[in-house]
């Protein structure tokens, strides 16, 4: 039986790693997952881990899965608002069905 | 200027200009970061070994001045930047203080190259002087990050209220500071003689040079990153260090006539000033201006600076040295 979600999907830079993890966790959200992301944008080419060997300025990709997409957008909102014009940032929520979990 | 040459052939700056020739040959070369990491670490740790261990004996209230000398020229490159680079016309004002910020923030490889040539030299140093490090580097973060702030709250009448705590905790946590913090407190703490010897200091100089050559590919790649700024940033970054480590080695010679620092103590207060900072600078910055475009300061500091800095201002500081004392 599966179950439907909101995945909320968030590709922003690395230096932003804990402070998106900090409100992701204050919305009870019961988890998320982290993967080093790289590609190009209108911030500039962002390699993951190559040609250039300071990778300060890497990307992230977190994405969490919710229960319901109102906290899939409040987590969203809040992100948007605090780094949306500085840093590198997108933001985008997809209907998902959860084949296995413990809980959402 | 045969000093000039001799330093070419050094395996510093040898493998420095290798890099930078064979990412420009497009090499398939790859240097993980995590052993740019490791070897940052381990060189910053055998500085902070042998400083810790010497210093066991010193009279440490001869540091006073040198590291008050420090966070003034930290802080005085901060403010140099703010009405020279960010002052000129192409130039977002935020991009220069950050630059200035970068500039005046501290290179542990730079620091640990120039270690390596005194060494080779003979010339002494006061051991104490590689800790001279966070007492300018800190500062100048601390200095660009509220100049920025003020900029800020002048064109727009807000600003955040900036948290100078949180800056000064996130420096002494970046990878070269802590090792360097690490090396010394074990040094002057615990007796790591056989390990120092056996270990640490047999791979200082191969580590160098690997350093180096990772050094100079990151140069190389980073000039296209400069290239999309304005040219001023590339001037500044060749000018800048040069004047900084000048702009030192005559704090440091005042020192030398008051209180005795020595000639090589003076040298690396000099490099300490002309080097930019490569690993711990550049995140602090990003995190505490963010609207400044990363792009300038680091494309500026690594591809133009530190290379000047290595290349020109450590001979230049110890010719100098030579020929004043």
């Amino acid at each position: 039986m599966t179950q439907q979600a909101t995945r909320l999907v968030i590709v922003t830079e690395k230096v932003l790693t804990k402070a998106v993890a900090a409100i992701i966790e204050s919305y009870d959200a019961s988890g998320y997952t982290l993967i080093a992301a790289g590609g190009m944008g209108s911030h500039n080419t962002r390699s993951s881990g190559e040609p250039s060997v300071l990778d300060h300025f890497g990307n992230i990709k977190i994405e969490v899965i919710t229960a319901d997409p109102d906290s899939a957008k409040k987590i969203a909102d809040a992100v948007s608002e605090r780094y949306a014009a500085d840093y590198a940032c997108i933001i985008y929520i997809d209907p998902v069905e959860v084949l296995y979990s413990h809980r959402l | 200027m045969s000093r000039f040459l001799i330093q070419f052939q050094s395996p510093t700056l040898a493998f420095l200009i290798g890099g930078i020739v064979i990412a420009a040959l497009g090499t398939r070369l790859v240097i993980s970061e995590s052993i740019y990491k490791f070897i940052v670490f381990m060189l910053l740790l055998r500085v902070g070994l042998e400083g810790g261990m010497s210093i066991r004996e010193a009279n440490l209230a001869e540091m006073i001045l040198p590291a008050l000398l420090a966070v003034m020229i930290g802080i005085g490159i901060v403010l140099i930047s703010r009405v020279t680079l960010a002052m000129l016309p192409a130039v977002r004002t935020e991009d220069g203080i950050a630059t200035g910020g970068l500039f005046g923030a501290v290179s542990g490889s730079t620091l640990a190259a120039a270690i390596v040539v005194l060494e080779s030299e003979a010339i002494d140093y006061e051991q104490w002087a590689p800790a001279l490090y966070p007492f300018m580097d800190i500062p100048a973060l601390v200095m660009a990050i509220v100049l920025a702030n003020l900029y800020f709250k002048g064109r727009e009448g807000t600003a955040e209220k900036v948290r100078i705590w949180p800056i000064i905790k996130e420096s002494l946590q970046g990878s070269a500071l802590s090792a360097l913090l690490l090396g010394i407190a074990l040094g002057l703490l615990t007796r790591p003689e056989s390990v120092y010897e056996s270990f640490y200091d047999p791979l200082f100089r191969g580590l160098l040079s690997v350093l180096m050559l990772i050094m100079g590919m990151e140069a190389y790649s980073r000039i296209q990153e400069l290239r999309r700024v304005a040219h001023w940033f590339a001037v500044y970054a060749a000018v800048a260090p040069l004047v900084h480590g000048l702009i030192a080695f005559g704090f440091g010679y005042l020192a030398h006539v008051l209180t005795g620092f020595s000639p090589g103590g003076v040298v690396i207060l000099a490099v300490i000033a002309g080097s930019s900072s490569d690993i711990s600078g550049p995140p602090t910055l990003r995190a505490g201006i963010p609207r400044a475009n990363p792009s300038a300061y680091v494309g500026a500091s690594t591809s133009v600076g530190t290379p000047v800095a290595i290349a020109v201002g450590i001979p230049l500081y110890i010719a100098l040295a030579e020929a004043v004392f």
